[in-house]
């Protein structure tokens, strides 16, 4: 007991710091955890609260879950929620790396300042207000692409029916949303790299591009990776409001935007059951925690003083 | 180092679980206790309810529409008004159309006290909320405290109402059954001196949508998506593949998808998609923008009630006129298109009983909560008409409480306007599942499936964007595969059950 009150003294400053965060944590994180037991009980009201009703609904044992994979569509929506998440991880890594390093090196600040702002900018648009941007490309007979293609002499396309298109589409507005605000991180990292490395390169005759690659890269290596395990954790999850919004709702565009959280918010329209919302929640918890796990096991295989914890 | 500290955080945070479960453990015994009490004891339950009459009880009512600028002016005097009468103050809480059903939710799931709500088909679910417990059972209370509603009701509506054979809400007394119609935009009918006499059918469009398109290439006659009329009755809204016939004499489920009727009538809007009759993005309109004000369309389809099309006409600034497709039919979403319940956890039932009586028997009391104060929020201009003072600061959507036979009339209604709504009622034939609710605890998987089914080809197929000939089969197929025959089994014996216990 005393070693702890002499550490909570010694760090009282990190501490403090941490609180603000850790309350958050532990209000919206810890507290609502007990509400997982939702999902393995039928949900009713009239049981005098919220609690009374998860303590004494009937166990209902792993039947919330079986819609989830009983259903016709289980195959799609997991293989769509997966390949499209691994697709923004990487490409967004890639992305985002690189766009920190050539803003980086942009000798004019000013300018760097500008692009910087400017990309950041799409990451603070809801994806409703985006999805009438795409829509002022897409639609059929309204669309600027639409008209460009007509200007070619070519066929107008159902853009919104015709479900071949739409993996690009959806990759290109998610990554034009996000490398903005990804890439900020990692210039905040490049920039408190040690100027003295590139004046050592640079004197040894090292090309701007050799310094990339052997000094900037390697240092932000292991943001790269922290940042990677953690959003390995939410590949089950995915973005609503992309998958939803920016197709339109389109059923003939389902084989290609269903996703798991797309999935069972139409299936809870009808439904409304709680116990069954709670189910997909916390099976895509799940199996996002095994994948962090594992992710990171992975990482300490390779390399120990990299992993994350 | 680290173990020590994260034992400590343990122990807090489980101390802190316990505590919250515990608190709230205390807390359930009493209200379950007096629902039980004043529904198998009624008399012990008034007794207390009587001795409490002195102190005085403030109900919280819960119900839709934009809050006006002067509702606690309109909420006073309409507690000046019931205070001596029921020995109850109400305090009325409006929420915004588009909030009102999530705000709702919360409030019923978190278990947060109220006394009365608005439910219904379209907004805070009535036959789901229900289902799950979260209304007060009525009955009970329909045979005392509210006598006066109940006569004032046309009979269908509590029965169209029931739920496992009790009522939760207290449907508002306006109109009955549904009714849909098209309706015509009367500048371009006279203008082109369009037959309506011969409509009945989408099919029998054909001829006047020609008309338009020719003469007025820039115009989609059918401005938007229309809702679809098929002959059939539905045990479940979101789910339109099954149903029984309307002339049913067996009540046997069928696909109706799977029908002559539905490929018919999706070969017809297929066609007039082709010929440019509709916008080409229909499918995925969200919605049809402004065409009431532009004046830019021809036809669309709407639930009609007596004298609608004045009310269209008012609102158009131009004159609209409908053609019924089919006679007036009471289904269970008409009927409960908007009602009053009470909550299940309400610590005085029987007083937000008696006053939701009163709105069905007490006409100052309904034009007050309809439509404010007389002189400061309406005129009247006759014994039983008025006008609204413009932007006087109140407002309240009168279809969603108490009887609307009371109220006062616009002077520019036309004066029997509710001996036609009532005759409007009368009309009606039942539809053959009104009263059915569906049981969908041991089917929620299939329907899940079904709903995202349908909802991947829906708008699609019923805005003409596509061929039903090669897709309808193809859909059938999916349905079949994601469990439509289980779902038929299931609500063809529930429906079975029913009857059997009418």
């Amino acid at each position: 007991m005393r070693t702890f009150f002499r550490d909570l003294n010694k760090n009282k400053a990190f501490l403090t710091m941490v609180l603000p965060g850790a309350i958050w944590f532990i209000v919206f994180c810890y507290l609502p955890m007990p509400g997982a037991l939702l999902a393995f009980k039928q949900y009713r009201f009239d049981q005098g609260g919220f609690f009374a009703a998860l303590l004494h609904g009937e166990w209902t044992g792993f039947k919330n879950f079986e819609f989830l994979f009983r259903a016709e569509d289980a195959y799609i929506i997991t293989r769509n929620t997966v390949l499209y998440n691994l697709v923004f991880i990487f490409l967004g890594l890639a992305l985002s790396v690189s766009m920190a390093i050539i803003l980086f090196n942009l000798t004019q600040k000013r300018w760097a300042k500008f692009y910087q702002t400017a990309m950041f900018l799409p990451y603070f648009l809801s994806w409703v207000i985006v999805s009438y941007f795409a829509f002022s490309f897409l639609s059929v007979d309204k669309g600027i692409l639409n008209h460009i293609l007509a200007w070619f002499g070519a066929e107008p396309i159902q853009w919104y029916a015709d479900k071949t298109y739409w993996p690009f589409i959806l990759v290109f507005m998610s990554m034009w949303k996000s490398v903005g605000y990804s890439s900020v991180i990692y210039l905040a990292a490049i920039s408190g790299i040690d100027k003295s490395y590139y004046e050592a390169a640079m004197i040894d005759g090292a090309s701007k591009w050799q310094q990339t690659t052997r000094i900037t890269v390697p240092l932000i290596k292991p943001m790269m990776i922290i940042l990677t395990i953690l959003a390995i954790g939410g590949i089950f999850r995915a973005d609503f409001g992309l998958f939803f919004q920016i197709p339109r709702d389109s059923g003939l565009l389902f084989p290609v935007t269903n996703v798991i959280d797309t999935y069972v918010y139409r299936s809870m329209k009808v439904l409304g059951d709680f116990g069954l919302a709670s189910a997909a929640g916390f099976y895509q918890s799940v199996v996002g925690f095994v994948l962090v796990i594992g992710a990171n096991w992975f990482v300490k295989k390779v390399n120990e003083e990299q992993a994350l914890f | 180092m680290k173990k020590g500290w994260m034992g400590t955080t343990a122990v807090l945070l489980t101390a802190s679980l316990l505590a919250a479960g515990c608190g709230s453990k205390g807390n359930e015994e009493k209200p379950s206790a007096s629902a039980n009490g004043s529904q198998g004891a009624s008399p012990s339950a008034s007794a207390s309810g009587s001795a409490k009459t002195e102190e005085n009880v403030n109900l919280v009512w819960y119900t839709i529409g934009t809050p006006p600028k002067d509702l606690k002016k309109v909420n006073d005097a309409v507690n000046d008004y019931i205070k001596d009468k029921i020995h109850a103050t109400v305090e009325m809480k409006l929420l915004d159309w588009g909030d009102y059903s999530q705000k709702m939710q919360i409030i019923i799931a978190s278990g947060e006290p109220y006394d009365i709500a608005f439910t219904s088909s379209w907004a805070n679910d009535y036959f789901g909320n229900a289902k799950k417990g979260a209304f007060y059972e009525l009955d009970g209370l329909l045979e005392k405290e509210g006598k006066g509603a109940k006569e004032a009701l046309n009979p269908a509506f509590l029965e169209g109402t029931k739920v496992n054979g009790h009522n939760y809400g207290l449907p508002t007394n306006k109109e009955l059954p549904q009714q849909r119609v098209f309706r015509f935009n009367k500048t371009l009918v006279d203008k082109y001196k369009l037959d309506l006499s011969q409509v009945k059918t989408i099919q029998d469009l054909e001829p006047l949508l020609k008309t338009v398109k020719e003469n007025e290439p820039g115009l989609n006659p059918i401005p938007g998506k229309i809702a679809e009329f098929l002959p059939f009755d539905l045990p479940i809204n979101d789910l339109p593949f099954i149903g029984v016939p309307l002339d049913t004499k067996e009540y046997k489920l069928i696909n109706v998808w799977d029908t002559p009727e539905a490929m018919s009538y999706l070969e017809t809007v297929h066609k007039y998609y082709q010929a440019g009759y509709f916008p080409k993005d229909v499918a995925t309109q969200t919605d049809a923008g402004d065409y009431f004000k532009t004046g830019k369309w021809l036809v669309d389809v709407a639930d009609a009630q007596p004298y609608a099309d004045n009310l269209w006409s008012n609102d158009a600034g131009y004159g609209v006129v409908s053609v019924p497709m089919q006679d007036p039919i009471t289904f269970n979403w008409s009927v409960a298109g908007s009602l009053q319940a009470i909550n299940a956890k309400s610590k005085h039932p029987e007083k937000a009983m008696e006053f939701l009586n009163l709105l069905y028997t007490d006409a100052n009391l309904v034009n007050l909560i309809d439509f404010g104060i007389e002189g400061v929020h309406y005129k009247k201009t006759g014994e039983q008409s008025k006008d609204a003072i413009p932007d006087s600061g109140y407002g309240f959507p009168a279809f969603t409480t108490g009887n609307m036979m009371l109220t006062y009339l616009n002077t520019n209604d036309p004066a029997d306007k509710w001996e036609k709504f009532k005759e409007f009622n009368d009309s009606a034939t039942s539809a053959p599942l009104l009263g059915f609710q569906a049981d969908t605890s041991s089917i929620t998987t299939e329907i899940a499936n079904l709903k995202n089914a349908k909802d991947s080809t829906y708008n699609a197929l019923f805005s003409g964007t596509i061929d039903p000939k090669d897709n309808l089969p193809k859909v059938n197929k999916k349905l079949k595969d994601s469990g439509l025959d289980k779902v038929m089994a299931e609500l063809q014996k529930q429906i079975d059950a029913w009857r059997a216990s009418k």
